[in-house]
């Protein structure tokens, strides 16, 4: 009996680590005197790499960034949606499109399925200065189907 | 000791079986029955068994097959589509497609090729599209030429190919699409090009190669149907290059993350010198923009001047007398009459969109528009008191507006009586100022399409919507009515030729039983996502063979009187309803299940009462109301055995009776 509970424990404690999909590694995506910015992907598919050539709690406008990823679907339609939390709380939710079929801005859109992407180049983002504390930020890249192309929970760290 | 080992054991064997049902659990999903599969993402090493021999359409990205032969697709031998995008191919050999006649579609994308056999495309009778993305290709002699004759695209984007040259036996009859994206193309010859002259109507596509020279007379009397130098650097070359050649449309755009030049009124002379109908070159900086800067621009039909960080366009441009179309979209205009519309009096299609300033409509700056057919200002934040005759003065052949996402709009009585023939006019989630009695849509005899989701409209404007005799689809989504309900007199009196109305979002309560009557042409109704409970179904008695979205209401009980008005309507959602599976809701769910042909949504359409059937979905609930076999057997036996007790009683009596007499 005690031989049958120790191989259902054992059991469990397997099929738990194979049954659900394994978390991907949390990244630094820079990390200053000031300000650390860390992400995860929330994709179960995939990892992607992503870093910002400058990091200080006085954010610069149009930052550079560096992005790796394969695509799983195609992106003549592009959009990003950025949702901010402090403490659980939704403080900030806005969507950007990146890429439209009448507007592509960057030299990316319209890759397709398959295809890995190796971006490093100016976002036009605004200048501004982020407060201290903690937020976690909810990152996802969707295309016309609302299919995802990536999603990442960031966790900003200012002090 | 030995049961930690005996424990350790039957550990492994639990694992072990986890990991088939696993594996099992990880199917194909069947999008079409026999038809349409897609095995994405499953780390596949094979075609499974389960894939029917009569599959078509196979949607195989992100497997495992590192080398695919003969054998590998050999029983689906109807496949017409195959994507076998990432699946980390790297041979594809000898006569791998033999029996798949009717291929017309491979996807190669993402594989690390090595090595394509000579007859490894041999098979398909008309093989149509080609995808090599991103296969490490740096020769177009890797590509087996042998069975592309019927090949009317290839992409070959994000690869390391330097020169277009195609082989010499390669046949470009029938190619309509030639993609070169992201390559390493730095020049363009005669050679390279006169490869391409049987194909007629081609489109070709450079976005992404850094072109630094094309000899003079390449495209020389060439004719295509588009060509895309996306994110050159010097636009000039493009422009002396493609010398008297004819292309439908030239794709000459800047990006975000591309450096360009500015754009000269020296670097699009070479304009004059070819033949294009249509153009774009967003994101582009103009220097020292004037009237000249267009003097090689009089034969365009279209223009796209998106992101270009205008301010205005110049006056007096001249010879731009043919120009249709016309996009200014995200740009920096401070008025409409920054444009200097009188330029182009042809037009008929113009877009300032998502203009990144407010916008000042002003007075009468399209009036010169005469033959406009399509006016597009949305996202341009727009804010008028008083719109929008002033505006749009003498658009006589206006027929489509678009006005949506703007700052509030205050409209008068005849808002749009510039525009009579008007078609379609969208002002969805533009505030809307309307006092009432006004009638702002009078007289639109021609107009068809009404949005006015969001639009904060006063509903209890009986006199709103006047006037538009023709009127066919409304969207009143996301406005709310008073009382939350839509009484006998309405402002949708008025509008009887309705065929489309939507409701959703419009905090409704209930609707009165006559409130839909003078319409009696609908065909669709959208009443989805309000607080509408079963009664209100009475309102729609008068109709037959809508389609009618109820989803997202709190429609708990259907009365069965009503549930012939349900009967005679086509297709019915009810999803995510509080619906009631008790016995006084026999009736409703008797029905649900007799019509199942009428129902959308039947998945989300689920019980909420009692807790017990909370979540099954109403398509399985079994109700057992009333007497049934059970209850009449027991009836039955119960009835017997009072019998024989009666009987057994009466002797007893009778005999205890005569023993005292």
């Amino acid at each position: 009996m005690k031989g049958f509970t120790a191989a259902f424990l054992i059991w469990t404690l397997i099929s738990l680590n194979g049954g659900c999909s394994q978390a991907w590694p949390t990244h630094t995506a820079c990390k200053d005197g000031s300000l650390e910015v860390l992400y995860q992907s929330c994709d179960p598919l995939q990892d992607f790499g992503f870093s910002v050539e400058q990091c200080s709690k006085q954010l610069k406008s149009n930052l550079n960034v560096r992005f790796g990823i394969i695509l799983r679907e195609d992106i003549k339609q592009l959009y990003l949606d950025i949702t901010l939390f402090t403490k659980e709380e939704s403080i900030l939710s806005y969507s950007y499109p990146i890429c439209e079929e009448d507007l592509p801005k960057f030299s990316f859109c319209g890759r397709r399925k398959g295809e890995q992407i190796y971006f490093a180049g100016p976002v036009n983002n605004p200048g501004f200065e982020i407060p201290q504390g903690e937020y976690q930020v909810l990152l996802k890249l969707y295309n016309e189907n609302h299919s995802t192309v990536a999603c990442a929970n960031a966790t900003v760290i200012c002090s | 000791m030995a049961p930690l080992v005996s424990g350790f054991m039957l550990a492994v064997l639990f694992s072990a079986s986890a990991k088939v049902i696993t594996s099992s659990d990880q199917m194909c999903m069947e999008k079409e029955a026999n038809k349409t599969y897609n095995c994405e993402n499953l780390g596949l090493r094979e075609i499974p068994d389960t894939l029917p021999t009569t599959t078509e359409f196979l949607e195989f990205a992100f497997n495992f097959l590192p080398t695919i032969q003969t054998t590998t697709f050999s029983r689906l031998i109807y496949l017409t589509f195959l994507d076998l995008t990432r699946c980390q191919i790297n041979w594809i050999h000898e006569d791998t497609f033999e029996s798949h006649h009717q291929l017309n579609t491979i996807v190669l994308t993402g594989n690390p090729l090595i090595f394509m056999a000579e007859t490894s495309l041999n098979g398909p009778k008309s093989l149509k599209h080609l995808f090599l993305i991103q296969t490490g290709i740096s020769d177009l002699e890797f590509i087996p030429m042998h069975n592309l004759e019927n090949l009317e695209s290839l992409y070959l984007g994000g690869n390391h190919i330097s020169s277009i040259k195609l082989p010499e036996n390669f046949s470009a009859r029938n190619l309509k699409v030639l993609d070169f994206q992201n390559n390493a193309i730095h020049y363009l010859s005669n050679k390279d090009m006169n490869a391409l002259e049987q194909a007629t109507n081609l489109s070709l596509n450079f976005n992404g190669n850094d072109i630094k020279s094309i000899e003079t007379g390449a495209f020389h009397s060439k004719v295509f149907q588009s060509l895309n130098f996306g994110g050159i650097f010097d636009l000039s070359i493009v422009m002396k290059g493609l010398q008297n050649s004819t292309t439908q449309s030239l794709w000459l755009g800047a990006y975000e993350d591309t450096e360009d030049q500015d754009l000269t009124p020296a670097m699009l002379e070479g304009l004059c010198e070819l033949s294009v109908e249509s153009i774009n070159l967003q994101k582009h900086h103009f220097s020292d923009l004037s009237s000249t800067t267009f003097r090689c621009f009089t034969r365009l039909r279209e223009l796209d001047l998106t992101a270009a960080h205008l301010k205005e366009l110049p006056s007096g441009i001249e010879g731009m007398n043919s120009l249709k179309k016309l996009v200014l979209s995200m740009n920096n205009f401070d008025q409409l009459c920054q444009i200097n519309a009188a330029s182009f009096p042809s037009l008929t299609d113009l877009y300032i969109k998502g203009n990144m300033k407010k916008l000042d409509l002003g007075a009468g700056c399209l009036e010169k528009l005469q033959n406009l057919r399509r006016l597009d200002l949305s996202h341009s934040k727009i804010e008028a008191s008083e719109c929008c005759n002033l505006a749009l003065r003498n658009l006589d052949h206006l027929q489509y507006l678009n006005l949506s996402y703007n700052m509030p709009i205050g409209l008068q009585s005849q808002a749009f009586k510039e525009c009579p023939k008007l078609e379609l006019l969208d002002l969805a989630f533009t505030h809307l100022r309307i006092s009432a009695p006004q009638t702002p849509f009078q007289d639109l005899h021609l107009l068809q399409t009404l949005n006015l989701s969001h639009c904060h409209v006063d509903t209890s404007n009986q006199h709103l919507l006047e006037g538009l005799p023709d009127l066919r689809h409304l969207n009143l989504h996301g406005n709310s009515f008073q009382d939350g309900s839509i009484s006998k007199i309405n402002l949708l009196q008025t509008v009887g030729s309705l065929e489309t109305l939507i409701l959703s979002f419009c905090e409704l309560l209930s609707i009165d039983q006559q409130a839909f009557h003078s319409l009696g042409k609908m065909s669709h109704i959208d009443l989805s996502h309000n607080n509408l409970t079963g009664n209100s179904i009475d309102a729609l008695s008068h109709l037959k063979g809508i389609y009618l979205n109820l989803a997202a209401n709190s429609i708990s009980i259907i009365p069965p009187h009503l549930l012939p008005i349900l009967s005679q309507q086509s297709t019915i959602n009810l999803s995510h309803n509080p619906l009631d599976c008790t016995c006084s809701n026999f009736y409703f769910i008797t029905w649900y299940k007799e019509n199942p042909q009428k129902l959308e949504g039947s998945e989300e359409t689920v019980c909420a009462n009692p807790s017990s059937l909370k979540g099954v979905k109403l398509s399985e609930v079994k109700l057992s109301c009333g007497i049934t076999a059970l209850g009449i057997f027991f009836l039955v036996v119960f009835l017997l055995l009072f019998t024989i007790l009666f009987i057994f009683s009466v002797k007893f009596i009778f005999r205890w009776k005569y023993q005292h007499i």
